[in-house]
């Protein structure tokens, strides 16, 4: 499962945001200062979510390159808008990797705003981290308790 | 011969998106229109005619689902060619969009010249401000 979501995330960082993560070691220690999770509940017989969490400085390019725009003129609005795509193309290329049923749903994206610094980063079987030039990505799947 | 496109999406900096990739890649685009999802679609074609819609699949209010079906059962827009820009990549969930008639789907994440490429397979047409390949998006 995780080698499609990272896949999936490849996938999707490299044909829209021309964007290419990298497995690094120390790859923990980038994740710093104020960040952005983005994510996209999937309703079905499992409740599931699938994600993304960046720095806002990754946020912000990311934003930049997907408009074609420079990081001065992305607003807040913007930056946020094109996370949420991201974790959603990154959620239906992952569905699609898996080949799963018809019966999973993707939901509307979610987004909230967060202290990287707060946070424990380390790779288990739910999280996956990237280097994406020089700043941490974490892509998730994990059960969705709401769903 | 310009076209005029309608693009319904619920994000607007995928609208965005679509739009530029659009202006730059030399098809001939008359007017766009615009819609967050499919009940303000059909605002916007009781309002002015389009040639091509290029629809999303999963939105608020009123899902591309239920927009395709609302256009297939009426007599003026049942003719218009729908493309799903989606992020539904199972076959099993797009065919039934298929069978009811749209002229294809393209699945994000995409490469720019795909909506290009999709658009003059259905309408025909020329490039006639320049190609696509070597732009910087």
């Amino acid at each position: 499962m995780l080698e499609n979501l990272k896949a999936a995330t490849f996938e999707v960082l490299e044909t829209m945001f021309f964007l290419f993560p990298e497995t690094l070691e120390g790859v923990a220690g980038l994740f710093h200062g104020p960040g952005v999770r983005a994510w996209v509940p999937i309703q079905g017989p499992k409740g599931l979510r699938v994600g993304l969490t960046v720095p806002l400085k990754m946020a912000q390019e990311m934003g930049a390159n997907f408009l074609g725009i420079s990081t001065d003129q992305l607003s807040q609005e913007k930056m946020e808008d094109v996370l949420k795509e991201a974790a959603n193309m990154v959620a239906g290329a992952f569905l699609g990797r898996e080949k799963a049923s018809a019966d999973f749903h993707l939901m509307p994206p979610q987004i909230t705003i967060l202290n990287l610094d707060e946070e424990k980063w380390e790779e288990n079987g739910n999280h996956v981290l990237f280097a994406v030039d020089d700043y941490g990505m974490e892509v998730f799947l994990e059960k969705n308790g709401n769903s | 011969m310009a076209y005029n496109v309608l693009i319904v999406d619920d994000s607007a900096t995928m609208r965005t998106l679509i739009r530029k990739i659009l202006s730059i890649s030399g098809f001939d685009v008359g007017e766009y229109f615009e819609g967050a999802n499919g009940l303000e679609a059909l605002k916007v074609l009781e309002q002015h005619w389009v040639d091509i819609i290029l629809s999303d699949l999963h939105m608020p209010e009123m899902d591309g689902e239920a927009f395709i079906k609302v256009l297939r059962d009426h007599n003026l827009w049942r003719n218009i060619p729908v493309v799903l820009v989606t992020t539904e990549s199972r076959q099993e969930v797009l065919d039934p969009f298929v069978q009811q008639g749209i002229q294809g789907y393209i699945r994000k994440p995409f490469k720019p010249e795909a909506i290009r490429d999709k658009l003059i397979s259905i309408l025909g047409g020329e490039l006639h401000v320049g190609e696509l390949e070597g732009c910087d998006f």
